[in-house]
């Protein structure tokens, strides 16, 4: 179960962010912003290997006292993040792919929208419920 | 080195393999030292099962005394602390010795060694060779021959000799090498076995984990040991990996094992915490009860040790953060109750020895690679520190009280002691020194968040920087150096902004106002307390205080502050009202729709636009490539750069041809020409704000949300215009939008007055004076009313404006007063000469140095044709003229003039003649020519007429014509005889036609044409010639006529018109004989007469046709 996904556009700015926990928004917001260091560090590395390298998923990004935040990243470059309690270890790695497998189709879906105009923030009561419900495990 | 260490305390783990010596002990101990030092000189390669890779090891022994009681048992696991191989030494050299007694003793030693079923065993010969020995003969056989037949006929690679090394010798050499080759290679094939053994043992006892009696202490032992074996054999990754499953395998105990009761061993570590005595790397010594920190700390050392001993400080540095996370983790799990601050203390001591741990083992090289790990553990620490001394009360403002106080030295008891050098204090002496002073704490947090910001930096990680700067930031608050703490949340806010998370940087601007406000900067406080009014991002409540708190604020401000737009203000749209270009004077128009984001209506002083010279522009533009905006109304849309991503992607054929044009490739291709770089300068905010568009009515509300602002301004200036900054002026609050791009043109113009000469609707006529319309239309502006228009005429032609003056040729007129736009009509009189035709008038204004030219055409009022009749040698001459004049004229009197040439007769009756528009009169006279005539006559008619109803002069009209080829040449006759015995020519019958010619010409004249050709031209429905219809016939000398008979048939009865026939001069083809004149024409041709010249008796002559009785009949 993740408390926090965030997608994160090309320039870097927060598309869509939800927190299981409001109150908490603002604190994971900070803990996102610092994972971006690590996602460019990874995609400057990741493109001198070469060129149509498949892996979307980056892995733990950072690894905190609580939490530990896992990245991915999309051909068109918007990254997906997730922070995920560290006391919960039932969470393997493949259980993170797959979030964000669901959450790359989920956005799919929204970017296809033709009322959305890419780039912009999602503003979207289904996308949130669809990604919460991604987030607790649920679907 | 090879598993012999010294730790600090001193105590030694020996984890060589124990090499046991029989025989002849002495032999031995001669050469003891030697071998011991050239065994693990040199690597030897280990293969193993399994599959796993071979290695190359350095193996080293430790000899002991051979005694059969510490032979180890058979199938014992534990042969790290026995002896696994077993060496036997004698320096017999006679074979008859060797029979008596070794021998036997060989043979005891082997069968102790059988029983315990150990097969690691070497027997050396040590041969002394004195130079002396004189050797003849081989000997037949030698002890070691004997040795192997007895003990090992089938392993001879067990017996080996040796020559005493004690002398150097090469022969010497190469045995002693064989020998440590062999001893090396039996060694490690025992050692293998040994270690496959425990190997075994430890998976065994893994493989009991579950088991109630199971220790996880025991096992960890018995698992070190096999590390301590892998890490003197120096494989220092494996001895890691050993270490690593131990690692794994307890954190998998604490994590999932808490919840069963089978790990009964995990209540050891749940006791509360008693010390947290620093984490030291480097050769630790694990006490016999540890806590959990003490294990954990003591594994990690172990794990630091190797990885430094493979040149790994970067994985070191890797694993700290994730090792402190684990302990962390670990103590809440299992639940261990610990003094507050405490874990706080050992993982701050903890982080502080891996830094200083990398910083001993800094090599250049790595910084880079270690630097990305530590920096994590920089921040660590200082948010540990800090954590710390919130807890103690060492925060700036804060004091500790006595509770605290005592809580420091809790603390700093439970630390132990570990002291380091005067020059390189212990973690734990820094430690203890910072809980006992704020100044010292003060010093170590910032000390240490600095370290943590400038490595992030150091490493590319901005925004964990920023991070880092946050918390700084807060911390100099507390300080009260409100400018440093402004400096990093500046910076902070900038990092925000660019990636774009807007909340966190709204979030930032109310920290920012904050520290403003503590700084009493009423300005920078106004400027921040705006933003955050305006941020959407922010509780509505809290926006207000901000609101309220920016309008107290501006109402201090003395001078003018000037804010950018940002997002305060939002334009949606500017558009010009006006269409097309805007006349000079005129108003210029601009809605402006702005959204506004504040949370309440702000009152404003002044809302206008900029406006820019176009031609300040082009000499800017060259350097920005700023582009002018084609319509009126410009959207955010248009003033947003497109977003790549939406745009088409322009797709073009790329085919490659081979020299041979055969196709090489074919592909597409795209260019993405729009890679634009964003200026990252600011820009730059002009304040030139003399010329700009205005609202009126002030002060103006602008409410939350959509508001639309019309702009006005009078055009005065000509030339183009550029819309360039919206400002919002709030009091001394000023706030200024960035320059429109693209940018927003309009021209203003001027218009040029223009004058117009228009005639009336009746056409211009010469001889009479006639009235034409002179308009002149001011422009956008007006003139100098003394000001004069010039006309000139061209010759011929007289004007004037006013009525009773003379007419002129050239005329002044003035301006007049005159308003914009306003147009004055006056009268032009004009005449022009009888005789003329067309005519100009050239206009000089004085607004332009061109001149006006204007054509007119004139018409005379009355029109004249002539005609020649002739009834047979008789001439008449007709004149007719046709009025043109929309005024009727009145005919005076008439006179035709020939001159000497003939006489005439006029055959007018005399009456008065008014010629109205339209209508015509005709004049005739006859001519009496006298035969022989021929000249030309010239002929002049002129009439007198005046304008009906007008006064004035009596108006001459004149008419000159020329009348040639008058003369009567040949005279015609056609007759139309029924055919022979009938009386009436009837239908379909063919009669005869007559045609006579007769020839009028005078013998003397010159030019007597001889030939002359005839057609007969009759109309088809009613006549039909049969035969000829055509033919030429010559008159001779004094011939008078020519008659012709052709056949003709009428083809409908009644009266009938007889047909016609035309003649022609007939020129014949030339011939040799004719002169050279003429052109040489082969064919012949026809040439008309003129109408004169031929006259027809039988013109209008009718013939009676009758209907053919039989066809009647029909």
């Amino acid at each position: 179960m993740a408390v926090c996904a965030a997608i994160i556009g090309k320039d870097n700015s927060s598309k869509f962010f939800v927190t299981l926990n409001p109150d908490e928004e603002l604190h994971f917001q900070y803990k996102v912003l610092s994972s971006l260091d690590i996602i460019e560090d990874k995609l400057a590395t990741g493109t001198k290997g070469g060129a149509d390298t498949k892996e979307l998923y980056l892995g733990m990004l950072l690894s905190l006292e609580t939490y530990k935040i896992y990245g991915y990243v999309t051909n068109t470059k918007i990254k997906f993040v997730i922070v995920v309690d560290s006391t919960n270890v039932v969470l393997r790695d493949n259980e993170i792919r797959s979030m964000f497998r669901k959450i790359h189709s989920e956005f799919a879906d929204i970017v296809s929208n033709p009322f959305y105009i890419p780039g912009e923030p999602i503003i979207s009561k289904n996308f949130t419920t669809s990604m919460k419900n991604i987030m607790t495990g649920t679907v | 080195m090879n598993g012999s260490h010294l730790n600090e305390e001193g105590s030694q783990i020996d984890r060589r393999p124990i090499i046991t010596c029989a025989g002849e002990i002495e032999v031995f101990s001669l050469i003891e030292d030697n071998l011991s030092d050239a065994l693990p000189q040199d690597s030897h390669e280990w293969r193993r099962s399994f599959g796993r890779p071979v290695r190359s090891v350095h193996i080293g022994g430790v000899f002991v005394p051979y005694s059969p009681a510490a032979l180890p048992k058979p199938n014992s696991w534990d042969l790290i602390r026995q002896p696994v191989f077993h060496v036997y030494w004698t320096d017999c050299s006679d074979v008859e010795i060797y029979k008596s007694s070794i021998k036997e003793d060989i043979e005891s030693w082997l069968k102790e060694l059988s029983s315990k079923d150990i097969v690691d065993w070497l027997i050396v010969v040590v041969e002394n060779f004195d130079g002396k020995r004189t050797n003849k003969l081989l000997p037949r056989t030698t002890v070691l021959d004997k040795i192997r037949a007895d003990f090992a006929p089938k392993q001879g690679d067990r017996c080996v000799s040796v020559i005493n090394p004690g002398k150097i010798e090469s022969r010497s050499a190469d045995s002693w090498r064989g020998l440590v080759n062999r001893i090396r290679h039996l060694l490690l094939t025992a050692y293998a076995k040994a270690i496959y053994r425990l190997e075994e043992h430890v998976r065994q006892q893994r493989e009991r984990r579950n088991e109630p009696s199971w220790d996880f202490m025991h096992y960890f032992s018995l698992q070190e040991e096999l590390a301590q074996v892998l890490e003197m054999l120096q494989l220092y990754d494996e001895a890691l990996i050993q270490y690593d499953e131990l690692d794994a395998l307890f954190s998998q105990f604490v994590a999932n094992g808490i919840t069963s009761d089978s790990v009964g061993w995990l209540s050891n570590f749940q006791k509360p915490l008693a010390r947290w005595h620093g984490l030291k790397l480097g050769y630790s010594k694990l006490s016999n009860e540890p806590s959990l920190l003490e294990l954990r700390a003591y594994l990690f050392a172990k794990q630091a040790h190797m990885l430094l001993l493979t040149k790994k400080v970067w994985e070191m540095a890797s694993r700290s953060l994730p090792f402190l996370h684990t302990c962390s983790k670990e103590l809440v799990i299992l639940e261990v109750t610990a003094p507050p601050g405490a874990v706080d203390c050992w993982l701050f001591l903890a982080a502080m020895e891996v830094l200083v741990t990398c910083d001993k083992h800094n090599h250049a090289e790595e910084v880079e690679e270690y630097s990305l790990h530590t920096a994590g553990v920089w921040e660590y620490a200082s948010q540990k520190i800090r954590s710390l001394g919130e807890l103690c009360g060492l925060m700036p403002g804060d004091s500790p009280a006595s509770e605290q106080l005592h809580m420091v030295v809790e603390l700093s008891a439970g630390m132990g002691d570990n002291p380091g050098t005067s020059d390189s204090p212990s973690p734990t002496d820094k430690l203890k020194i910072a809980l006992c002073s704020k100044e010292a704490f003060n010093k170590m947090y910032l000390e240490l968040a600095e370290l943590a910001m400038g490595t992030y930096k150091h490493i590319g990680r901005l925004r964990s920087a920023r991070l880092v700067g946050r918390e700084l930031a807060s911390f100099y608050m507390l300080v009260g150096e409100t400018q440093k703490a402004a400096a990093f949340l500046s910076d902070v806010l900038k990092t925000f902004e660019q990636d774009g998370w807007r909340e966190l940087a709204a979030q930032t601007q109310i920290e920012l106002a904050e520290c403003y406000l503590k700084a009493d900067d009423a300005r920078k406080y106004a400027r921040a307390c705006a933003a955050v009014s305006a941020a959407h991002e922010i509780d509505t409540l809290i926006r207000w205080t901000y609101f309220d708190d920016m309008c107290k604020c501006v109402k201090l401000l003395k001078e003018p502050l000037i804010v950018p737009f940002n997002d305060i203000f939002k334009i949606l749209s500017v558009y010009i009202k006006n269409e097309g270009d805007v006349m000079q004077d005129n108003d210029i128009n601009v809605e402006l729709l702005i959204e506004s984001n504040f949370p309440k209506e702000i009152l404003c002083t002044k809302v206008a636009v900029t406006l820019e010279s176009a031609c300040e522009f082009t000499k800017d533009s060259k350097k920005t490539q700023e582009k002018i905006f084609a319509g009126r109304l410009l959207t955010n849309k248009d003033m947003q750069s497109p977003d790549m991503i939406l745009q088409r992607v322009k797709m073009r054929k790329n085919l490659d041809f081979k020299q041979d044009r055969q196709l090489a490739a074919a592909g597409v291709s795209s260019k993405f020409t729009e890679l634009r770089r964003k200026s990252s300068m600011p820009q730059q905010i002009k304040e030139n704000f003399t010329d700009c568009l205005e609202i009126t009515n002030l002060p103006l509300a602008i409410t939350p949300g959509l508001n639309l602002v019309r702009l006005k301004k009078q055009a005065t200036q000509i030339g183009k215009h550029l819309l360039g900054q919206i400002i919002v002026h709030m009091g001394n609050l000023h706030f200024v939008s960035s320059t429109l791009t693209p940018r927003l043109a309009f021209e203003v113009k001027e218009e040029q007055p223009s004058l117009k000469l228009y005639k009336k609707a009746a056409p211009l006529l010469t001889g009479i004076e006639q009235n034409m319309n002179l308009i002149l239309t001011m422009g956008s502006y007006s003139i100098d009313p003394n000001s004069k228009i010039k006309l000139i005429t061209s010759s011929g032609l007289s004007i004037h404006t006013d009525l009773g003056a003379p007419l002129q040729n050239s005329l002044e007129i003035e301006v007049g007063t005159n308003v914009p736009f306003s147009s004055t009509k006056r009268s032009l009189r004009v005449l022009a000469d009888a005789m003329s035709k067309d005519q100009q008038v050239t206009i000089h204004v004085p607004w332009s140095s061109k001149p006006i030219v204007v054509t007119l055409s004139f018409a005379p009022p009355l029109v004249a044709t002539w005609k020649l009749f002739t009834v047979l040698k008789r001439k008449y001459v007709q004149i007719t003229v046709t009025g043109q004049c929309d005024v009727d004229l009145v005919i005076l009197g008439v006179n035709l003039n020939v001159g000497e040439m003939c006489e005439l007769a006029e055959k007018n009756c005399v009456s008065s003649q008014i010629i109205s528009n339209g209508s015509s009169y005709s004049y005739i006279w006859e001519l009496s020519i006298k035969p022989d005539v021929d000249a030309v006559i010239k002929a002049e008619f002129s009439l007198v007429y005046r304008l009906l109803n007008q006064t004035g002069e009596n108006k001459l009209f004149q008419y000159f014509f020329e009348i040639s080829d008058y003369q009567t040449l040949y005279i015609l006759d056609t007759v139309v005889d029924p055919s022979k015995g009938s009386e009436f020519c009837k239908i379909g019958i063919v009669c005869h036609l007559h045609l006579t010619i007769e020839n009028n010409i005078r013998s003397n004249s010159e030019e007597a044409v001889k030939s002359i050709m005839y057609e007969v031209l009759a109309e088809q429905s009613v006549w039909a010639v049969c035969g000829r219809t055509a033919g030429v016939v010559t008159f001779e000398s004094q011939e008078q006529f020519q008659t012709v008979v052709l056949e003709v048939m009428p083809l409908t009865s009644g009266h009938l018109p007889l047909p016609l026939v035309r003649i022609s001069k007939y020129i014949p083809a030339e011939s040799g004989n004719s002169d050279k004149s003429k052109k040489g024409d082969s064919h012949p041709r026809l040439e008309p007469f003129s109408p004169g010249q031929v006259y027809s008796k039988s013109k209008g002559k009718q013939l009676h046709v009758i209907a053919n009785a039989s066809e009647t009949s029909q």
